[in-house]
């Protein structure tokens, strides 16, 4: 083989096998030197600039809201498996499921609006930017999804139920 | 002190071994091929392009202040594209983090 392809690939193989060392090793111990597995709240910390003082308070505001997110989850979770035990028999949507499907679309209804309140009681401990700031991500992240469902079953973007 | 071979029958007989000596017969076109490998040794590269190309290309990597300017601006590259990303990851998953707390995946 020619000496001068070898030293040439040679050459490009330890460039790229430097570029890519240095490139994990520095995005692993980015990663560990940022991440804090002891707080969820870190988040807060970081994205929003937050202090000591605003921290102590939505911490408060957190634990707070904790227990309540605990039992409407556990909530949600006993009417789900009433409403899969309702649809499990028959091939048909009976009145008691129609009813179990209501009560479900209810309790996931109320568990929303207490996290959304939630939400606003975070965004109002923090400076007024950075409040109007996450307010507006979480309601992004958690109702966005729903959003992009309807608009994805609106007429205009071609989802349409024909009548026979 | 060397005295010098007056002797005639000596003189005579190395004229006669000067004629013994065969001269053999040079090939065909020997000067002219003597001449092309001359220029040959002197210019090898000139003929193929690509080689010339590639040693050119290899004697720049072997050079070292440019070798190691290359190690170092790649290592530098690499450090700068690997801290970007890795905040981006660990902001990321922060963020996932937070969520799953308040906002268990059943309500999103």
């Amino acid at each position: 083989m020619n000496r001068s392809l070898v030293i040439v690939l040679g050459a490009l193989a330890l460039g790229v096998a430097i570029f890519a060392s240095s490139y994990f090793v520095s995005q692993r111990a980015c990663v560990m030197s940022m991440t804090n597995p002891a707080d969820d709240l870190n988040w807060l910390r970081n994205e929003f600039h937050l202090n000591d003082a605003e921290m102590a308070r939505i911490r408060q505001l957190h634990e707070g809201y904790m227990p309540q997110c605990a039992k409407m989850c556990v909530l949600l979770a006993a009417k789900k498996s009433e409403v899969q035990a309702a649809l499990a028999d028959g091939t048909n949507v009976t009145a008691d499921a129609q009813k179990k499907l209501t009560e479900l679309g209810e309790l996931r209804a109320q568990c929303q609006a207490q996290m959304l309140r939630h939400f606003i009681a975070v965004s109002q401990a923090m400076p007024p930017e950075q409040g109007r700031r996450y307010l507006a991500e979480m309601q992004r992240l958690t109702l966005g999804f729903h959003e992009e469902i309807e608009k994805s079953m609106s007429p205009a973007s071609g989802h349409e139920h024909h009548q026979h | 002190m060397n005295k010098e071979n007056t002797n005639p029958a000596d003189a005579k007989l190395g004229a006669l071994l000067r004629e013994s000596r065969i001269a053999p017969a040079l090939p065909p076109r020997f000067q002219e091929s003597v001449w092309r490998r001359i220029e040959d040794a002197v210019a090898p590269s000139i003929s193929t392009g690509s080689v010339s190309w590639l040693d050119a290309l290899a004697a720049l990597t072997l050079r070292p202040r440019l070798a190691f300017a290359t190690v170092a601006a790649l290592a530098l590259a690499g450090v700068l594209l690997g801290t970007y990303q890795g905040t981006q990851v660990a902001r990321h998953d922060a963020q996932v983090r937070y969520l799953a707390v308040v906002a268990p995946n059943p309500l999103r």
